[in-house]
């Protein structure tokens, strides 16, 4: 019996005549990293708003840790303990690198020195404690993706959905945020990653799903799923292609 | 923990000289200079913290709040109404300003804050001028005769007291109101978590929202908090002037004055309402006063805001902090140059 801590079930969302999910039913077990690929338009970006409240699907549900929480608004799964980040990193610029971190709302009871101490603590492990006074609109683009992991583990979320965390980052600190989450995997906290690098995505996730034009279409760990003839037909449009595994 | 700093603390020297001497002039201001520049003082005490209201919500929050004028009419009209048509003392049209107007803003707040922009700016704006239009027609205000309120000293707290309802005495009210607006802007704002879910819904809606933070929620308790002060504000002042009409407490010129005081001095800033309060204020009456003109500072004003928007976005305080990017400027006068044919 597998402990799912995340589930969809025929997952629907239209916009006007296009199908961007079409009946998506997807498990996540607790303490896995998930990757989810698929080319672009393939609707993994509008899977992740369906799931985190940003969309509201127009059919099918969604299951958090035994609840259902479909149609549920962002802010209350995010304080339920779903976290996410997003495809374009939107850090708040005005503010400091710390602010950004204590501006996150929790439902917890911790007090202020808590939540300050808290936001040191994740700093620190994220080395960006050096930056945390100067103001997040001077950060460099992977600082920023880092400020943007770290702004959700304030939420101390047990599954933390990424939407690309390697793009438009340097190979150095793409390392280094692999590496945290694998570090934050060990601790017990299940990950949803969507990534176009392969490579990342090969060394990182436990098992891929692949969507193709807004459907689910395969799953497995990734060695499989790159031999499946549907994921070659969705990347190359045919299977001739000699390569043992999808494109990057 | 850092934060913006007061500016201030960018003199030379000890900062807590520099605040103290400024309190010692603050309150020795009318003993010092006179009625006149008391009643100057007043009315500059007044703007600055009208802007700051509308900073709250148009500068920190973001919503650009077309409407905010209204609050201080009502404000007005709570105080007036109370103490000319009821008899009450001041304190209870005071009070009575502050559970009106929070009232009223947080019915407002529900369905305009679902709307962003330009439609948030018209839908405020038309609920301001449905106010006018509604105290014009309205008995209880006086319609379009007004209401005159009763000055005497048992008519602050309902027995006599034992001052003078005088000049001075509303010049300090309107210090008290001031301070403690900025001191409220200050904490809340720079210093709690919940200025920071402020800027952040001002950032970025979406990312707030993934962070916990219930956006609508904190949206209407910006505007609702924002209202209740400028409504505040309103009735000292009508309290002060003694007589008000519709056509002035809820004039849409006051909510101008609040857009354009916290756009020149600095949007979400604490101290540019302070910076943009004083030099509209001031232009506007030493040019009455000295020229002889009540309408001359008008084309400076537009000149000043041509000139922040296109070369300082980020107003007085900007400038100050050094926060201009001369390519910025150079580009944007070389654009207008090629434009009007200058250069």
């Amino acid at each position: 019996m597998t402990d799912d801590i995340l589930r969809t079930t025929d997952l629907t969302k239209r916009f006007g005549a296009l199908t961007a999910n079409d009946g998506i039913s997807l498990s996540v077990e607790r303490g896995e990293i998930r990757g989810i690929i698929g080319p672009n338009g393939s609707g993994k970006t509008t899977f992740f708003n369906t799931v985190t409240g940003f969309y509201q699907p127009d059919s099918g549900s969604v299951h958090f840790d035994g609840e259902e929480v479909t149609g549920w608004e962002p802010h209350r799964l995010a304080r339920r303990g779903l976290g996410r980040t997003f495809q374009i990193v939107s850090p708040f610029k005005n503010m400091t690198v710390r602010q950004n971190m204590l501006a996150v709302q929790t439902d917890d009871d911790r007090s202020r020195e808590e939540k300050r101490d808290r936001a040191g603590e994740i700093m620190e492990f994220l080395e960006i404690d050096h930056i945390a006074d100067n103001e997040a609109r001077g950060m460099s683009g992977g600082q920023q993706k880092l400020l943007e992991l770290g702004r959700v583990l304030m939420l101390d979320p047990e599954v933390v959905m990424l939407d690309e965390p390697a793009a438009g980052v340097n190979p150095a600190l793409e390392s280094r945020i692999m590496d945290h989450i694998h570090e934050l995997n060990d601790e017990g906290r299940t990950f949803v990653v969507i990534e176009h690098d392969m490579h990342v995505m090969k060394t990182l996730a436990d098992s891929v799903s692949v969507f193709d034009s807004g459907s689910h279409i395969a799953q497995g760990d990734f060695e499989e799923v790159s031999q499946d003839d549907a994921v070659r037909e969705a990347y190359l449009g045919g299977t001739t292609a000699e390569d043992d595994e999808v494109p990057i | 923990m850092s934060g913006p700093v007061p500016s201030l603390d960018r003199l030379p020297g000890d900062p807590r000289y520099w605040y103290a001497g400024l309190a010692v002039l603050l309150v020795a201001w009318p003993l010092l200079f006179g009625a006149f520049w008391a009643r100057i003082g007043l009315g500059a005490l007044m703007w600055i913290g009208l802007a700051q209201s509308w900073n709250m919500i148009g500068g920190y929050a973001g919503y650009l709040d077309f409407g905010h004028g209204a609050y201080f009419g009502i404000g007005a009209f709570a105080a007036g109404i109370a103490m000319a048509q009821f008899g009450y003392p001041f304190l209870v049209g005071f009070g009575l300003a502050i559970v009106v107007s929070s009232i009223v803003s947080y019915l407002v707040a529900v369905p305009t804050l679902r709307l962003t922009g330009a439609y948030f700016a018209i839908a405020t704006w038309a609920f301001a001028e449905s106010i006018k239009q509604t105290a014009l027609v309205t008995g209880i205000t006086g319609g379009t005769f007004g209401l005159s309120l009763p000055r005497s000293p048992d008519t602050f707290v309902g027995v006599p007291v034992p001052f003078a309802i005088s000049e001075t005495f509303f010049y300090y009210a309107m210090l008290v109101l001031c301070l403690a607006t900025m001191a409220l802007t200050y904490y809340l704002f720079e210093r709690h978590e919940f200025g920071y879910r402020v800027k952040a819904l001002r950032d970025d809606q979406d990312a707030a929202e993934s962070l916990g933070i219930d956006t609508t929620r904190v949206k209407r308790q910006v505007y609702v908090l924002s209202c209740v002060v400028a409504a505040v504000f309103g009735s000292v002042h009508a309290w002060y002037i003694v007589y008000i009409h519709p056509n002035d407490v809820l004039a849409p010129i006051i909510t101008d004055r609040m857009v354009i005081m916290a756009l020149l001095g600095g949007l979400g800033t604490l101290t540019g309402p302070v910076a943009g309060g004083l030099l509209v204020f001031l232009l506007e009456r030493l040019s009455s006063v000295f020229l002889g003109s009540t309408t001359f500072y008008l084309p400076l004003i537009g000149v000043l805001i041509m000139v922040t928007v296109l070369f300082a976005p980020s107003g007085i305080i900007g400038i100050l902090r050094g926060e201009v990017d001369r390519d910025d400027v150079r580009k944007n006068v070389k654009e207008l140059g090629e434009k009007f044919d200058l250069l």
